[in-house]
């Protein structure tokens, strides 16, 4: 059996995962996503105690967001809207979760929309946003 | 009808945030060894990015920069214009209606093309410009709500 989802096992109002994924706003993965992506902004440097991350660390968690969905290898990222809420820390711990809010196919290409929330460990929103994919080949 | 004090906020609004300002230009040259090291840092090992091999046989004929690595781009340029303001209360809502590919130049930047009220705050309406020499790669918009100067 594959461990991916196929198109048709995918269903609108799906959550996924069942439970919201914790991501650890660590300064190992801050400082990572800052020199792949060449960003040297003195903005994420700061070593008072308090080291403000890139909200668009948004793309690692994502990542394992989308991951959890289990989809198959060789889709496409079509579409995404972000929206952020208050600045981030390096060091905090988010929990995001997605639902399966449309599905449809044009061109013969398989889509699914997504809508997530990544929140703080009090329950605070900290982004949200949507995101467009084309669904993998699953057969 | 606009209020006088929705004129009067309009008319304060920081020339940089103003209809018609141009934001900064960031520009990065793409290649395989970037892409590798993107898939590394965001664990996004999709084969269309990291395998040529794979990619032969997709929809682009060779791997293609992840979107979000673009994207990741243009979060950087927002904050350029903004101070980081982006970071704290930013918007942004696109389509990539272009791969990226190894080799390609990137030059991203954005527009003002409005400032609208938007719940209870002025904010400037950004078009976004990214584009590989002619080759368009995202299309969409982004929002920064701005604080406006007392009259």
């Amino acid at each position: 059996m594959a461990d991916f989802k196929r198109y048709d096992e995918v269903a609108i109002g799906d959550l996924y995962p069942p439970e919201p994924l914790r991501f650890e706003v660590s300064a190992a993965v801050v400082d990572g996503f800052l020199a792949a992506t060449g960003n040297d902004d003195p903005r994420y440097r700061s070593a008072d105690g308090s080291r403000r991350a890139p909200s668009m660390i948004a793309s690692v968690y994502l990542i394992d967001l989308l991951n959890a969905r289990r989809s198959p290898p060789g889709g496409i990222h079509a579409k995404q809207a972000l929206r952020f809420h208050r600045p981030l820390a390096v060091g905090e711990t988010l929990k995001i979760q997605a639902r399966i809010v449309d599905k449809y196919v044009r061109k013969e290409r398989p889509y699914i929309v997504s809508s997530f929330e990544a929140r703080s460990e009090d329950g605070t929103v900290v982004a949200s946003g949507r995101v467009t994919s084309i669904w993998g080949r699953d057969q | 009808m606009t209020s006088p004090d929705a004129r009067s906020a309009m008319s304060n609004v920081p020339q940089r945030f103003a209809v018609g300002a141009t934001l900064p230009v960031l520009t990065r040259d793409v290649t395989q060894p970037m892409i590798d090291a993107y898939a590394k840092a965001s664990g996004d090992f999709n084969p269309i990015h990291v395998d040529p091999e794979f990619s032969r046989t997709g929809p682009f004929g060779r791997t293609i920069a992840h979107g979000l690595m673009t994207l990741a781009f243009v979060a950087q340029m927002l904050n350029d214009w903004t101070d980081g303001q982006f970071d704290e209360c930013g918007e942004i809502d696109i389509a990539f209606v272009g791969p990226v590919y190894t080799g390609d130049h990137l030059e991203i930047s954005g527009v003002v093309e409005d400032v609208i009220s938007s719940e209870g705050r002025l904010a400037s309406q950004v078009k976004l410009i990214c584009k590989a020499g002619d080759r368009q790669i995202l299309a969409g918009t982004a929002l920064q709500p701005i604080e406006v100067r007392k009259a």
